[in-house]
């Protein structure tokens, strides 16, 4: 490795643990690169499910579990139809992590900092808790929660009133627990969150009025208290009205959300979801506004029934794929998970 | 930017740069050739698409549409066909979100497609057209006229029109009768039913010509309910010719062949496997003659009969249904449990019988039947008797409590929840409980009959075929 270390401290101060950490990071990735310039050499063909395996342990072992993840997606990417050119993108971007953790001191350190954190290094509660406060009125796109392993990962996509700001509340309950109650699509939330540095932030806490991060989910004083099966009533800036009036100040044309994701994916190349909320958008079978949906989300027919035919309000995960519909607003402005 | 394209590198890389020479680093163009097309992305251009018709019903409640997705995802769902008779009869529809689950449990379920005609609304035959799965709805009645509905609309508009105005709804029949095809006959001619009378049978009687034997079938069922009917006098003379009176005996002669005139009349001439064809014969003509012929039921039930008592008695159960002669079925019902005859009599008088009837029968599945007979709802009097039995069950044989209990559940009127809370039946309880919440929401009080015309249909041919076993059963033995 040719960075100096001096370099690599004004990125970053570093214990020696961390130190040694970097070190076997470094050789994982530097393995990472020379596999992946193999596979280009030989051919997309070659590698299989194996080999995947393999390389995955090896980047666990080495303390790159961000890397690992990536990797170990592949073998979906390949049992899609037109794998060759969705395979070639992610070995590309896999490439580009590696090259970039390589390089990471003559990045800009806002970039730097989302290269650790796609490569796996953590950032600790209290680093998020000391950025910049965001106050605004968070209206909740969606939830999504998945299973993991041993835990369920809950994501709720969230967007600033004021701030027109995208942000993801990502929390982990260990599969046992029940899940914190979280305020459902279509509310509102007073609240201030603190977003993880990075190049394109997107990932935050909330901060409760303290300044602490609290447990878990939980509603600042305040807000609005969530009822049962997403029929939560409109808050009241949403009710009467066509949608779109109703949530103006939230939602974005189809080209401002192009425009929006364009700038994240330069600010991030590896940026793989972004929340938004569209305005006056007719769904069809592949497509929502001429974007289309990502495959597995093709005929959403309760998005379809709603619209109607005719333009709605929908917040979306942008995502490389397609857009997944996360919530629409019917006529009555009321919110209809998806 | 200049230089190889995105194709270019995806088909150089799938065969490996070793073979196909490529000037540059692949790994390296490619990312920043994935980044700018994510980035340069552009919307497709759509063109405009067809949106549904506004439409003209208000839609249920949040709330009640709400309640319906927990229904259909499972919670309590043996209440979805009175969710949905309950919110057709108020003639609203379902919002919008509902759309998609309901259709494609209607598309699995042929039982609950009647009601969707009407609550899936413009909205659902909108998406009808859109997915092949949800075509069925397009079959269902909307409210559309005569002369230019689909056939169930024509159905539905014959049935409206026949409660309101029967000579109207003839006269509408007469005039299209010999361009509608043998299928709408058989349905149409179904249908005067309601509001049956004596004008009615000149039509009926031509309707014994019909070429479509269900039409036939129909038109010999009906004129079989109007003693004064040609039909009913020519079976009168026939089963005069079986049945003699004299001394307190009745001599049976069964017919001793079924001629041309008889099946003309609706007498089918081939058993059913297992009963003798002289039997079957009798049976038919004992019941398509009209009762009255009779002496009272009482003296008849009294009086010996020879040889044939089981085909006799099973006749009289027949017409007493078939000519709804309130009589015959409480007399018949006391000497035969059957569902069917209860439908004869009027509401009050069904639950003072069942309620009875669940008291000295043990659980089996008759009185399943029996009960399945009863229209809903079920008063404080049936309610009672029911709960204690399901009480009574509950200590000695809880495994065969399931049914009684659904039955309960189902049929109780739902006001009475706390009744059942008090009796120790907590699943009666709450699933009542459950069903008074939603027609609060669906803001009607009970169910009414009309709406359960199509399920109680479907009961009564449950109910006939019970009798069919019965009738097996006797002949065997």
């Amino acid at each position: 490795m040719s960075v100096s270390t001096a370099t690599l401290h004004r990125v970053i101060s570093e214990t020696p643990a961390q130190t040694a950490r970097h070190a076997r990071v470094a050789a994982g990735l530097a393995e990472l690169e020379r596999w992946l310039g193999d596979q280009v050499r030989l051919g997309l063909g070659q590698a299989g499910d194996r080999d995947w395996d393999d390389l995955v342990k090896r980047l666990v072992d080495a303390q790159a579990p961000g890397a690992a993840g990536l990797v170990a997606r592949l073998e979906r990417v390949r049992a899609a139809a037109g794998w060759p050119g969705a395979l070639l993108s992610e070995y590309a971007l896999l490439n580009l992590l590696a090259v970039a953790y390589r390089r990471r001191a003559e990045l800009p350190p806002s970039l730097a900092r989302t290269v650790l954190t796609r490569v796996g290094f953590t950032t600790s509660r209290a680093e998020v808790l000391a950025e910049p406060h965001v106050v605004d009125r968070w209206l909740v796109l969606g939830v999504r929660d998945e299973p993991l392993d041993h835990v369920t990962a809950r994501r709720v996509w969230l967007r600033g009133q004021a701030t027109g700001r995208p942000a993801l509340i990502l929390t982990f309950t260990p599969a046992a627990h029940p899940m914190d109650e979280t305020p459902p699509p279509g509310a509102t939330l007073e609240a201030a969150l603190a977003f993880y540095p990075a190049a394109a932030p997107l990932r935050a806490l909330v901060v409760d009025l303290d300044g602490e991060e609290p447990p878990g989910f939980v509603l600042p004083p305040g807000a609005v208290e969530p009822g049962p099966h997403g029929a939560f009533p409109a808050p009241d800036g949403l009710r009467g009205g066509s949608s779109a009036a109703g949530l103006g100040s939230w939602a974005v044309s189809v080209e401002e959300a192009l425009e929006e994701v364009a700038g994240a994916v330069a600010a991030d190349p590896w940026t793989d979801a972004w929340p938004l909320l569209l305005d006056g958008v007719v769904p069809g079978r592949a497509d929502l506004g001429g974007l289309p949906l990502c495959p597995v989300c093709h005929d959403p027919w309760r998005l379809i029934a709603v619209s109607g035919g005719g333009p709605v309000t929908v917040a979306v995960e942008w995502t490389p794929l397609g857009l997944r519909p996360l919530t629409v607003w019917d006529d009555d402005a009321r919110p209809v998970p998806l | 930017m200049s230089g190889p394209g995105w194709e270019e590198m995806v088909s150089t890389a799938l065969v490996g740069t070793a073979r196909r020479l490529y000037r540059g680093e692949l790994l390296g163009d490619a990312a920043v050739e994935v980044v700018r097309r994510r980035a340069g992305q552009v919307a497709l251009d759509v063109r405009d698409r067809e949106r549904a018709d506004p439409e003209e019903r208000a839609a249920v409640s949040w709330e009640a549409a709400e309640r319906l997705g927990r229904i259909l995802g499972g919670e309590h769902g043996r209440v979805l066909g009175e969710w949905l008779a309950v919110a057709a009869g108020s003639g609203r529809r379902v919002p919008p979100h509902v759309l998609p689950d309901l259709l494609e449990r209607g598309r699995r379920d042929r039982s609950i497609r009647a009601w969707l005609g009407v609550l899936a609304g413009r909205r659902g035959r909108w998406l009808a057209g859109l997915n092949p799965a949800w075509a069925f709805l397009l079959d269902e009645p909307t409210g559309e006229s005569w002369e230019y509905g689909s056939p169930a609309d024509r159905r539905a508009h014959l049935r409206a029109v026949r409660a309101a105005d029967p000579a109207a709804a003839r006269e509408l029949l007469e005039g299209t009768w010999e361009r509608e095809t043998p299928e709408d006959r058989a349905e149409f001619a179904e249908a005067l039913g309601v509001g049956l009378s004596m004008a009615d049978e000149p039509f009926l009687e031509r309707a014994l010509d019909d070429r479509r034997r269900e039409v036939r079938q129909s038109a010999a069922n009906l004129l079989a309910g109007l003693p004064d009917s040609r039909l009913a006098g020519r079976m009168a003379r026939r089963a005069a010719a079986c049945l003699t009176v004299s001394g307190g005996r009745v001599e049976v002669r069964p017919p001793l062949e079924c001629d041309a005139a008889m099946e003309r009349d609706g007498v089918r001439a081939k058993p059913p496997r297992g009963i003798g064809e002289r039997a079957w014969w009798l049976q038919q003509v004992v019941a398509r003659a009209p009762l009255r012929m009779w002496a009272e039921p009482r003296v008849m039930l009294g009086l010996r009969i020879s040889d044939w008592d089981a085909e006799v008695k099973a006749g009289w159960v027949r017409a007493a249904v078939l000519q709804r002669e309130a009589g015959w079925a409480r007399a018949m019902f006391a000497h035969d449990p059957i569902a069917d005859l209860l439908g004869v009599l009027p509401p009050e008088e069904q639950q003072e019988l069942a309620a009875e009837f669940v008291k000295n029968q043990d659980m089996d599945s008759q009185l399943i039947m029996v009960l399945g007979g009863v229209e809903p709802p079920w008063g404080a009097g049936l309610a009672a008797a029911v709960l204690n039995k399901i009480a009574t069950i509950a200590a000695s044989q809880p495994w065969n409590l399931g049914e009684l209990a659904r039955l309960a559940g189902e049929r109780v009127d739902p006001e009475l929840h706390a009744l059942a809370g008090q009796s120790g039946a907590a699943e009666v309880a709450e699933v009542l409980r459950f069903r008074a919440e939603m027609v609060k929401e669906l803001g009607r009080k009970e169910l009414g009959r009309e709406e359960l015309g199509r399920k109680e249909l479907g009961r009564k041919e449950l109910g006939r075929e019970e009798l069919g076993r019965k009738e097996l059963g006797r002949e065997n033995a």
